[in-house]
C-alpha cells in the first residue's frame, strides 16, 4: 500500500467506503485482464455505482495525481486494462442497467458495464440487435468494447463498435462529465466521439452509451465449403468481392485449426482438408437468394471439395461453434499459445500466409491459422511448449507476425488493440510525428497523465519491460469467452 | 472568405503543404473548392489562403482490396467517376458533390447525404488521414486496411474541424461496389404525417438504401431502394403495397429535386439540424422552415429559414438535444455559425489549443465557442 491514508479516505468519502477495496487479496483479482502474461496489483479497487461516483471518483484521482485504468469485464487480449502501480483501478461492473430501449428510433440506451449480448437481449423482443459481436460477446462489456472499438465475425458488412455508437457520457480525467456525440449522426464540430471511441481507456471512463440498434434481417444463409488450398479459398473471397456481393461475414480456417475446432466441439468440419471457407449472407430474402446461388457457383468454380448449406437455425450455429471455438480448441492441439492479432490488405492473405508457413518452419514452431479473411485480419496461434523451453521462441514469432503485416501495409491490430501488449511495436507503424500528435490529442483530454498511463503510446518505461508467458484466464478456462 | 490583403498558395504535395505552413506566418484559410466556404462560423480575415484543390488525384487505388488513398484536393465526383470502371464507388452522396467539392472539404465540413442511411458519414468511411499540423508537423493515422484499431483515430478529430485543427493532405477511403440496380418510390405526404410511413417502412424488413423526406410540391416521402436487378421488383412492389395506392416510381429527378432544397434557393439561410429522428418533424415544425429536407432513418434535416430566425433556430434545436449548424448566410448578413456550447466544449478548446496554439488556422469558424483557446 503507497497510497496514502489521505487519498483513501477521499475515495471512501466519494464512494460507500465498503466499495472501496484495499485487500491485496481481494485487489489481486484485478492484477491483469486477458492478456495474463502482464500483471500488476493495484493499491486499491473502486467499485463506483453509478455515473456520479465515478466523477467523483476521479477528481480525487485528479486532486491527488492519483493514476487510474478502468474495468469493464477484464476479457481484453491486449493488456488495456492492467493496472498501474501506485494507482487504483476504477471497475464499472455495478453499472449495468439498460436504460432505455427504443424501438422506433432503434437505439438503445445503456450503462458501460452492461454485456455486448444483453443489449441484443433487450432489442431482441423488438426485433432488432445489435450489430458489432465480438467473439467474446457473452461477458464482454459495451464500455469494454467503446474503448477498444471492438470488432467480430459481422464487421465486414456491418462495420465495427465506432459505426454503431451515437453518443457516450463521458468522465473526463479532470472528473467532468460531458456528452460525446449526439442523438444523429450530426455533430457540433469534430467528431470527439469518434476520438474516444477505441482509444483503450486513456481518454476518458464512458459512463453511459447510446447505440444504434439494426432491425434483424429476413434472411440470412450461411454454408461451409471445403478446398484443396488456402490460395483457392482466398480467391474465392476475392471473386466475391469482384461479383460486388458484401457478405455479412467471410471467415476462413486451415488444417491445424480445422483439426482442434473439430476435436473440441465436433461441429462437422472436415479433418484434414487445407482451408475451410465459412461465408455468411443475410439481409431482404430475394437479395440473399440471388447472391447465395452466385457465391455458390463460385465456390464450385474454384474446385471447393465440400460445400455444406446450413439448413436451420441449428446447423447455422454449428458451423458457427466450430469457428468459434477454434481459438480455445488450440488447447488441444498444444500446451501453450499464443494469439496474434494483425490486418493485411486483403489481397496480400495468401502472401502472409505463406510468408508465416516459412517463419513457423524456421522457428520449428507450429502456426494455427483462423482469421476473418472478407478484412484481412488474421489471428495466428503460434504453438509451443513452455516446459520444451519454447517461450522465448514463440514470443518472438508472434511478435515478428505483427509487424510483418505492418510490412505488407496492414496495421499492428485490427481488434484486440495496442494497449501494453504492443505499445513498443507502435513505431513500427507510426513515425515519431504521427505519435507525437497522438500524444498531443491524449495530453488535450488528459493533461496531468493519469488515465490509463503506460497504455497504446510507446513509453521508454515500459518498452525495457518483458511480458511474462500467457496464463489461461480464469473464464477462459471457465469455457466462457475464446480469445479472439 | 479572404481579404484582398491575403496572400495564396497552392501546393500540390504533402512536402509543399508543409513549406506553405512554415514558410508562412500569421492565420491560415484552408480551401477546397468553395461548395462550402461560408458554412459555420463566419471566417475572419486571414493573412494566407492555403488552396488544396492543388493536391489532386489518386495516389493508390487497389480495387481487390476495395481501398482508395487521394490526394485531398481531389474532387469526389472525378474520383467516382475514376472508380466507377471498376464498378466501386465512395458511398456518400451530398449534395455538393455535384458541385466539385473535394474530398478533403467534405470530411472537414462533416457533410453526407441521404445514403448516410446505410453508410454513414465520411467519418465511417475514411480509413486513414495524413494531416499537416500548424506548425509544419505531418502525421498520419489510420492506415490502408478497413479494419485497424492502432493509435487514436485523427481522421475523426479533423471531421467537422472546418479547417479550424489541420490540413488534411491525403485521405483513404474505404469502397463498396456500385449497386447493380436501384429504384425511388415516391409517396405525396404532409411532414406532420410522414413519421408513421417511416416508422413502418424502417420497422419492416424492407432495409431501404434511404429515406428521406422533402418539401417540394406539398411535400413528399422518397425511398430509395438498392440491390440486385433480379430481386429489385419484388421489393419495389412490396414498398408500395406497404404504401398504398399513392406510392408511385419517382421522377427521374426526385433526387436532384432533394439535392437543391440542400443547397438552398440563396434567399434564406440554410441551417444543419441534427435529432433524434422520431422528434425531427415536430422540431422542425417549430423553427419556421420556408424549405427541407429530412432524413427520417438518419435523424439530419436540412432547412431553409429567415435569416432573422436562425439564433432562436440554434437555441430551439439545443434545447430539443439535438445539433445545428449554418450553412448559408445571405450576403452581408450576420447569421451565428453555432447554437450553445456543447458540454464538451473545454476539450475541443484544450485540443486547439494544443494542435494549433497561436490560433492560425480558420479563426473564427468555431466562434464563439474557441475564443477562449489563444
Amino acid at each position: 500500500m503507497t497510497l496514502d491514508g489521505v487519498v483513501r479516505k477521499a475515495f471512501e468519502e466519494a464512494l460507500d467506503p465498503r466499495d472501496v477495496i484495499s485487500d491485496p487479496v481481494r485487489c489481486r483479482a484485478y492484477e491483469c485482464d486477458g492478456l495474463t502474461g502482464y500483471r500488476v496489483t493495484p493499491d486499491l479497487v473502486l467499485l463506483p455505482r453509478d455515473a456520479a461516483q465515478v466523477a467523483a471518483a476521479v477528481r480525487v484521482c485528479a486532486e491527488h495525481g492519483v493514476p487510474f485504468v478502468a474495468r469493464g469485464a477484464g476479457t481484453g487480449l491486449s493488456g488495456g486494462a492492467l493496472p498501474v502501480a501506485d494507482g487504483v483501478v476504477i471497475s464499472l461492473a455495478r453499472l449495468k442497467r439498460v436504460l432505455e430501449v427504443d424501438p422506433v428510433d432503434r437505439r438503445a440506451v445503456v450503462e458501460p458495464g452492461v454485456t455486448n449480448l444483453e443489449i441484443t437481449a433487450a432489442a431482441a423482443p423488438h426485433g432488432l440487435y445489435y450489430a458489432p459481436d465480438p467473439s467474446s460477446q457473452q461477458v464482454c462489456t459495451i464500455g469494454g468494447n467503446v474503448a477498444e472499438n471492438s470488432g467480430g465475425a459481422h464487421c465486414l458488412k456491418y462495420g465495427f463498435t465506432t459505426n454503431h455508437v451515437l453518443s457516450c457520457e463521458v468522465v473526463l480525467p479532470d472528473g467532468s462529465l460531458v456528452t460525446l456525440g449526439s442523438d444523429s449522426g450530426e455533430q457540433a464540430g469534430p467528431d470527439l466521439r469518434g476520438v474516444f471511441l477505441g482509444s483503450e481507456g486513456t481518454l476518458g471512463i464512458t459512463t453511459k452509451i447510446t447505440v444504434r440498434l439494426l432491425r434483424a434481417p429476413e434472411s440470412v444463409r450461411t454454408l461451409l465449403a471445403d478446398f484443396p488450398s488456402i490460395t483457392a479459398a482466398g480467391d474465392v473471397v476475392s471473386d466475391v468481392v469482384a461479383a460486388g456481393i458484401v457478405p455479412a461475414a467471410v471467415e476462413m480456417m486451415d488444417t491445424l485449426a480445422i483439426e482442434a475446432a473439430e476435436q473440441a466441439v465436433h461441429a462437422g468440419y472436415t479433418v484434414g482438408v487445407p482451408a475451410a471457407l465459412v461465408v455468411e449472407l443475410d439481409g431482404p430474402a430475394a437479395e440473399c437468394d440471388v447472391q447465395f446461388e452466385q457465391v455458390k457457383e463460385i465456390c464450385e468454380r474454384h474446385g471447393c471439395t465440400r460445400l455444406h448449406i446450413a439448413g436451420s437455425a441449428e446447423e447455422r450455429a454449428a458451423i458457427w461453434r466450430g469457428r468459434k471455438a477454434a481459438f480455445a480448441a488450440v488447447g488441444r492441439i498444444s500446451p501453450d499459445y499464443f494469439v496474434q492479432d494483425g490486418v493485411v490488405p486483403r489481397t496480400r492473405l495468401a502472401e502472409v500466409l505463406g510468408r508465416i508457413a516459412a517463419m513457423g518452419d524456421e522457428a520449428g514452431l507450429r502456426v494455427a491459422n483462423v482469421f476473418h479473411a472478407g478484412d484481412g485480419n488474421l489471428h495466428p496461434l503460434v504453438l509451443y511448449s513452455a516446459e520444451a523451453g519454447e517461450t522465448e521462441r514463440a514470443e518472438h514469432l508472434s511478435g515478428a507476425i505483427a509487424e510483418l503485416c505492418v510490412e505488407l501495409g496492414g496495421s499492428l491490430s485490427g481488434e484486440h488493440g495496442i494497449g501494453t501488449d504492443k505499445a513498443c511495436s507502435m513505431p513500427k507503424m507510426f513515425g515519431e510525428e504521427d505519435l507525437a500528435t497522438m500524444r498531443r490529442v491524449r495530453s488535450a483530454f488528459d493533461p496531468g497523465g493519469i488515465c490509463n498511463p503506460g497504455k497504446v503510446l510507446p513509453t521508454p518505461r515500459l518498452c525495457g519491460e518483458r511480458p511474462g508467458k500467457y496464463r489461461p484466464h480464469a473464464l477462459e478456462e471457465a469455457g466462457v469467452i475464446e480469445r479472439l | 472568405m479572404s481579404t484582398s490583403s491575403s496572400t495564396s498558395a497552392r501546393p500540390t504535395d504533402l512536402k509543399a503543404v508543409r513549406d506553405t505552413v512554415l514558410d508562412t506566418a500569421g492565420t491560415i484559410a484552408i480551401a477546397g473548392a468553395g461548395t462550402a466556404a461560408g458554412w459555420a462560423g463566419d471566417l475572419a480575415p486571414v493573412d494566407t489562403v492555403l488552396d488544396t484543390t492543388g493536391l489532386s488525384g489518386v495516389i493508390a487505388h487497389n480495387p481487390g482490396d476495395m481501398t482508395v488513398a487521394v490526394r485531398a484536393g481531389t474532387p469526389l465526383r472525378a474520383l467516382q467517376e475514376e472508380l466507377s470502371s471498376h464498378g466501386q464507388h465512395v458511398s456518400f452522396d451530398a449534395a455538393r458533390v455535384a458541385d466539385g467539392a473535394t474530398v478533403g472539404g467534405l470530411v472537414a465540413t462533416a457533410d453526407s447525404g441521404p445514403a448516410a442511411l446505410v453508410f454513414g458519414s465520411l467519418r465511417d468511411l475514411v480509413i486513414g488521414v495524413t494531416i499537416v499540423l500548424a506548425d509544419g508537423s505531418v502525421a498520419r493515422s489510420g492506415g490502408h486496411v478497413i479494419k485497424n484499431v492502432a493509435g487514436y483515430d485523427l481522421a475523426k478529430l479533423l471531421h467537422g474541424s472546418y479547417g479550424a485543427l489541420g490540413v488534411l493532405a491525403e485521405v483513404v477511403l474505404r469502397l463498396h461496389p456500385v449497386p447493380r440496380g436501384g429504384t425511388t418510390i415516391a409517396l405525396p405526404c404532409p411532414l406532420d404525417g410522414v413519421h408513421e410511413h417511416a416508422a413502418r417502412i424502417l420497422g419492416g424488413p424492407y432495409e431501404p438504401a434511404a429515406l428521406e423526406w422533402m418539401s417540394a410540391d406539398g411535400g413528399r416521402l422518397l425511398v430509395r431502394l438498392e440491390g440486385t436487378l433480379d430481386a429489385l421488383p419484388a421489393r419495389e412492389e412490396r414498398i408500395r403495397e406497404l404504401l398504398g395506392p399513392q406510392a408511385t416510381r419517382a421522377d427521374d429527378d426526385a433526387w436532384e429535386q432533394h439535392a437543391a432544397l440542400v443547397r438552398g434557393s440563396g434567399r434564406g439561410a440554410v441551417l444543419r439540424v441534427g435529432a433524434r429522428p422520431s422528434r425531427l418533424p415536430g422540431l422542425l415544425a417549430g423553427l419556421g422552415c420556408q424549405a427541407a429536407t429530412v432524413g427520417l432513418g438518419t435523424g439530419v434535416a436540412t432547412v431553409e429559414l429567415p435569416v432573422e430566425a436562425v439564433a432562436d433556430a440554434h437555441a430551439t434545436v439545443h434545447a430539443a438535444g439535438g445539433t445545428s449548424v449554418l450553412r448559408y448566410r445571405p450576403d452581408g448578413a450576420g447569421a451565428p455559425g453555432w447554437g450553445p456550447a456543447p458540454s464538451a466544449v473545454a476539450v475541443l478548446v484544450a485540443l486547439k489549443r494544443e494542435l494549433d496554439p497561436a490560433g492560425r488556422f480558420g479563426p473564427g469558424r468555431f466562434s464563439p465557442w474557441m475564443e477562449g483557446a489563444q
